[in-house]
C-alpha cells in the first residue's frame, strides 16, 4: 500500500467515524403496532419523552389507546433514566433533536424550561385545564407569568402507612387524637416493634416525614397563605413547634436514625420489623410489590393540642405534567395529544395501568387504599410546602429541612435553630410577601 | 540524537494518525471545556444565555450564600480527602508494593485481588459499602458485636465525625490497586546493584529503603501525588453514593463535585448554569495550578537529590 491510498484510507475511516458518533440510535423498529394503519395519508410520528424507564411497556399499551383514535397520529415514547433526565431533556430541546412532548418536572425545576422559552403555555391550545384542581395546576405555572405550562399527569400525597397486622396483634387501632398516636407509638415500643420506619441519612426524606406528621400542626395551607403574604416566615412559633415535635418522635424511630437510609426504613417496614411508615404515595406500589403479604391501612396524623388547625391533614404535591416543545415541528398532531392527556380516558389509564394518582377530574381507584389516600388528601388538602412554593431559587427549601433535620435527630441544633436554617437559607432568595 | 531518526513514521503520517483522536479529545473535551468558561462569564435564564456578565458569577459564587458558606466547606472535604488518600491509599500501597517486591510466586496473586475492586463501577462500590455499614442490617456492626466489640459499633454513615472518614477509607480501599501496580513497576525497574552495595557496605533492611529505595522512588512518588490530588478533587461517585447530592448528614461528606452538580441539576436557581459553570472553573483552575506548582515543585526536590 502506497502513501496516498494510506491517506484515504485513514481518511475514510475517520470520516465514518465520525459519522457513526452523530447517528442517532435509530435502529430499532418504532413501538406500538397500529403505526399508520387506517390513516389516508402519512402518519406523523409524535416524539414523547418520559424519565420512567419502568413503565415504557405500559406506557406504549396506553398510547396504543390514543393512536386507534388517531390513526394519522403515532407515538414514539422514549424514556431515558431518571437521574439523567433533566440534562438530556435542556438538551433535547434546546436542539433539534429533541421531543414534541416530554414529561416536565414540577413547580421550581419546571422553571429553566419555563424561562429559557422551551415550553408553549397551554391554556388556550387545552381548553379541559380549566377543569382541573389549582394546587394541581401550580405545580405547572411558569413563576413569573403564572400560565400553564404542562397537562398535571400525576400527584402524589403524604401520609402514614400502618401495618394492620402489627396493630390487631397489639389491640390499636388508627388513631383519632394526638394522645391515641402518642398511646400507640408506646405500646408499640414496649412491643418491641419500631413505632416509626425513619431514615434521615437521604435528606430529601426528612421533610416528608416531617409534613407528614406535623402539617396540620403549623398550619397547612394556611401557613402556607401567611408566608405568601408575608405575615410571617419559618422561625413562625407554630413552625418551630412542628420541627419540635418531629424531635419529640425520635425516639419512637430507630436508633441513629441519621445513619439510617431511606431504602432501610422501607425494608424495616415491608419485612414487618416496623409498624408505621411516614411516606409518599408512591411507596404503594413498591410496598404491595415488596411483601404482597403485608396488610396496609392509612391515616393521617392527628394534630397535638395547640396545633394551629384542628383537623388532621394530607400534605400533596404536582409530580410531573406534559409540556409541549416550543420548537416542535408538528404542532398540530401534538395539541390532539395534548388533549387527549387531559381526558378522563387517559387519567383512568394512569390510575389503573400505572397506579398512580391522576389528577384528571373523575378518576376512580380500583385499589381501595389508593382511593381512600386520595379521599383524605381531598377532604383536608395540605401543600408539601417546601417543595410546592420554596424551590425556585438555590438552596431549595427540601435540602434545608433536611440538614436542618439531620442536625436535629444528631442534638447539634434545637428546634428553634433548625427552623432558623431553613428561614436563612431561603433568604438568600426569597422574602416573605413576594 | 536528532528526534527525526528515531522516529518511527514520517511527521506527516505520524500527524495523520494523531488527527483522529486529537479531533476527538478537540470535540469531547476542548470544546465543552471552553464553552463551560464561556458560559460562566453570562447570566442565565433557565436555559437561555442572557448578557455578558464578566466576573459577576465568580463574584456571586464566593460573596452570597448559600455558595459562600458551601464552597469553602466543599473545598476543605476535598482536601481531606487528599489528604487521606495519600495517607492511607498511597502508603499502604507502596507498603503492599515493597512487601510483594521479588516474591514472585505470590505477586501477581496479591496485585490481581489488591486491583480487583478497581474494575467495579465507583458508584456500586459506594452503594455496597453504604449497605455493609448501614446500622440496622449492616454486617460491619454485626461483626463488631458479635466479637464484643460494642463500643466501636457506630451509625458510621450517620455521624458527620465519622462519614468523610468513611469516603476516605471506601475511596482507598477501591484504588489501593493503583500505587500498587506503579509502585511495584518502578521498585521492578531500579537497579538492584544500588541496593546490594548498601547491603554490602552493612545498612540494615530498615536503612536500605529509607536511604537508598525511597529517594529512588521519589520521581514516581511525585506522580502518584499530582494524580490522587486530580483524583481527590474530581471525587464524586463515592461520596454520591455514601452522602447523596447535599452529602448527608448535615453536609459532612459535601464536596466540589456535589456542589457543583446541585447547582447545576437541582436547584430552582433561574442562573443555575451561570453560576454551576463558575464552580466547575474554579475546580478546574484550582486543579491545574496545584498540579503545575506541585510538579514544578517536586522537580526541584529531585534535582536537590542527584
Amino acid at each position: 500500500m502506497n502513501r496516498r491510498t494510506t491517506l484515504a484510507g485513514v481518511t475514510t475511516a475517520a470520516v465514518a467515524l465520525t459519522l457513526a458518533a452523530c447517528a442517532p440510535t435509530s435502529g430499532s423498529p418504532e413501538p406500538g403496532t397500529a403505526a399508520g394503519e387506517g390513516c389516508d395519508g402519512d402518519a406523523v410520528a409524535l416524539d414523547v419523552w418520559s424519565w420512567r424507564t419502568e413503565d415504557v411497556k405500559t406506557y406504549e399499551q396506553i398510547f396504543d389507546v390514543f393512536e386507534q383514535a388517531n390513526p394519522c397520529i403515532t407515538v414514539s415514547f422514549q424514556a431515558h433514566l431518571n437521574t439523567e433526565y433533566d440534562q438530556i431533556l435542556r438538551t433535547g430541546l434546546t436542539g433539534s433533536d429533541g421531543p414534541d412532548i416530554a414529561q416536565v418536572r414540577s413547580y421550581g425545576l419546571l422553571q429553566p424550561l419555563v424561562e429559557g422559552g422551551n415550553l408553549e403555555p397551554l391554556e388556550d391550545l387545552v381548553p379541559a385545564l380549566g377543569d382541573f384542581d389549582d394546587a394541581m395546576l401550580d405545580g405547572a405555572r411558569g413563576r413569573e407569568d403564572g400560565a400553564v405550562y404542562g397537562v398535571p399527569l400525576a400527584s402524589q400525597t403524604i401520609q402514614v402507612y400502618y401495618n394492620t397486622a402489627i396493630f390487631e396483634e397489639n389491640g390499636l387501632e388508627e388513631p383519632e387524637t394526638w394522645d391515641d398516636f402518642m398511646a400507640i407509638n408506646d405500646e408499640l415500643l414496649g412491643a418491641d416493634v419500631t413505632p416509626l420506619a425513619v431514615g434521615a441519612r437521604d435528606g430529601w426524606f426528612v421533610p416528608t416525614v416531617h409534613d407528614a406528621l406535623t402539617a396540620a400542626q403549623y398550619g397547612g395551607a394556611d401557613f402556607q397563605q401567611a408566608l405568601r403574604d408575608g405575615d410571617t416566615d419559618f422561625t413562625d412559633p407554630a413552625y418551630v413547634d412542628s420541627i419540635q415535635t418531629l424531635k419529640d418522635l425520635q425516639e419512637y424511630m430507630p436508633e441513629d436514625v441519621t445513619g439510617v437510609a431511606y431504602t432501610d426504613a422501607q425494608v424495616l417496614f415491608t419485612s414487618e420489623q416496623a409498624a408505621m411508615f411516614a411516606g409518599g404515595s408512591y411507596e404503594l406500589a413498591f410496598f404491595q410489590e415488596a411483601n404482597p403479604d403485608l396488610d396496609l391501612g392509612v391515616f393521617q396524623v392527628p394534630p397535638p393540642p395547640g396545633s394551629a388547625l384542628d383537623h388532621p391533614v394530607t400534605a400533596g404535591y404536582a409530580d410531573g405534567s406534559w409540556g409541549l416543545s416550543a420548537t416542535t415541528e408538528h404542532p398540530r398532531e401534538a395539541e390532539t395529544l395534548l388533549n387527549w392527556l387531559a381526558t378522563p380516558e387517559f387519567g383512568q389509564l394512569v390510575a389503573d395501568e400505572l397506579k398512580q394518582f391522576s389528577p384528571v377530574p373523575g378518576v376512580e381507584y380500583s385499589d381501595p387504599l389508593q382511593q381512600e389516600m386520595w379521599d383524605l388528601y381531598q377532604e383536608n388538602p395540605a401543600p408539601y410546602l417546601l417543595l410546592v412554593d420554596y424551590r425556585y431559587g438555590d438552596p431549595v427549601g427540601t435540602d434545608l429541612m433536611g440538614e436542618a433535620g439531620q442536625k436535629l435527630f444528631l442534638g447539634d441544633v434545637d428546634a428553634e435553630a433548625a427552623a432558623q436554617i431553613v428561614q436563612d437559607g431561603l433568604s438568600a432568595w426569597w422574602t416573605p410577601g413576594e | 540524537m536528532s528526534g527525526r531518526r528515531t522516529a518511527a513514521l514520517p511527521t506527516p503520517v505520524a500527524l495523520l494518525f494523531l488527527l483522529p483522536a486529537a479531533a476527538l479529545f478537540g470535540i469531547f473535551v476542548l470544546y465543552p471545556m471552553a464553552t463551560a468558561l464561556t458560559y460562566s462569564l453570562f447570566s442565565w435564564r433557565g436555559t437561555a444565555q442572557e448578557a455578558f456578565v464578566g466576573l459577576d458569577n465568580f463574584v456571586a459564587l464566593f460573596t452570597t450564600e448559600p455558595y459562600r458558606s458551601q464552597l469553602p466547606r466543599a473545598f476543605a472535604h476535598n482536601a481531606l480527602l487528599f489528604a487521606g488518600a495519600m495517607v492511607v491509599q498511597n502508603s499502604v500501597g507502596l507498603l503492599l508494593a515493597y512487601v510483594l517486591h521479588r516474591r514472585e510466586r505470590v505477586r501477581r496473586l496479591f496485585q490481581v485481588l489488591y486491583t480487583m475492586p478497581y474494575l467495579v463501577s465507583p458508584l456500586v462500590v459506594g452503594y455496597l459499602w453504604s449497605l455493609l455499614l448501614s446500622p440496622l442490617f449492616g454486617p460491619v456492626n454485626a461483626v463488631l458485636r458479635a466479637v464484643g466489640l460494642e463500643s466501636v459499633a457506630q451509625p458510621w454513615l450517620g455521624d458527620p465525625d465519622t462519614a468523610l472518614w468513611v469516603v476516605v477509607l471506601v475511596t482507598a480501599w477501591q484504588w489501593v490497586g493503583f500505587p500498587l501496580l506503579i509502585y511495584g513497576a518502578a521498585l521492578g525497574s531500579l537497579d538492584p546493584t544500588m541496593e546490594e552495595a548498601a547491603m554490602l557496605d552493612g545498612a540494615t533492611s530498615r536503612q536500605r529503603f529509607w536511604h537508598v529505595t525511597l529517594p529512588m522512588l521519589l520521581p514516581v512518588i511525585g506522580t502518584v501525588s499530582v494524580l490522587t490530588f486530580i483524583f481527590s478533587m474530581e471525587a464524586f461517585p463515592i461520596p454520591y453514593a455514601l452522602g447523596g447530592s447535599n452529602g448527608s448528614p448535615a453536609g459532612a461528606t459535601d464536596v466540589m463535585s456535589l456542589l457543583f452538580y446541585r447547582t447545576a441539576f437541582s436547584s430552582g436557581a433561574s442562573n443555575a448554569i451561570g453560576i454551576s459553570s463558575a464552580v466547575a472553573i474554579v475546580l478546574f483552575v484550582v486543579i491545574v495550578g496545584v498540579s503545575v506548582l506541585f510538579t514544578r515543585w517536586f522537580r526541584k526536590v529531585e534535582r536537590g537529590l542527584t
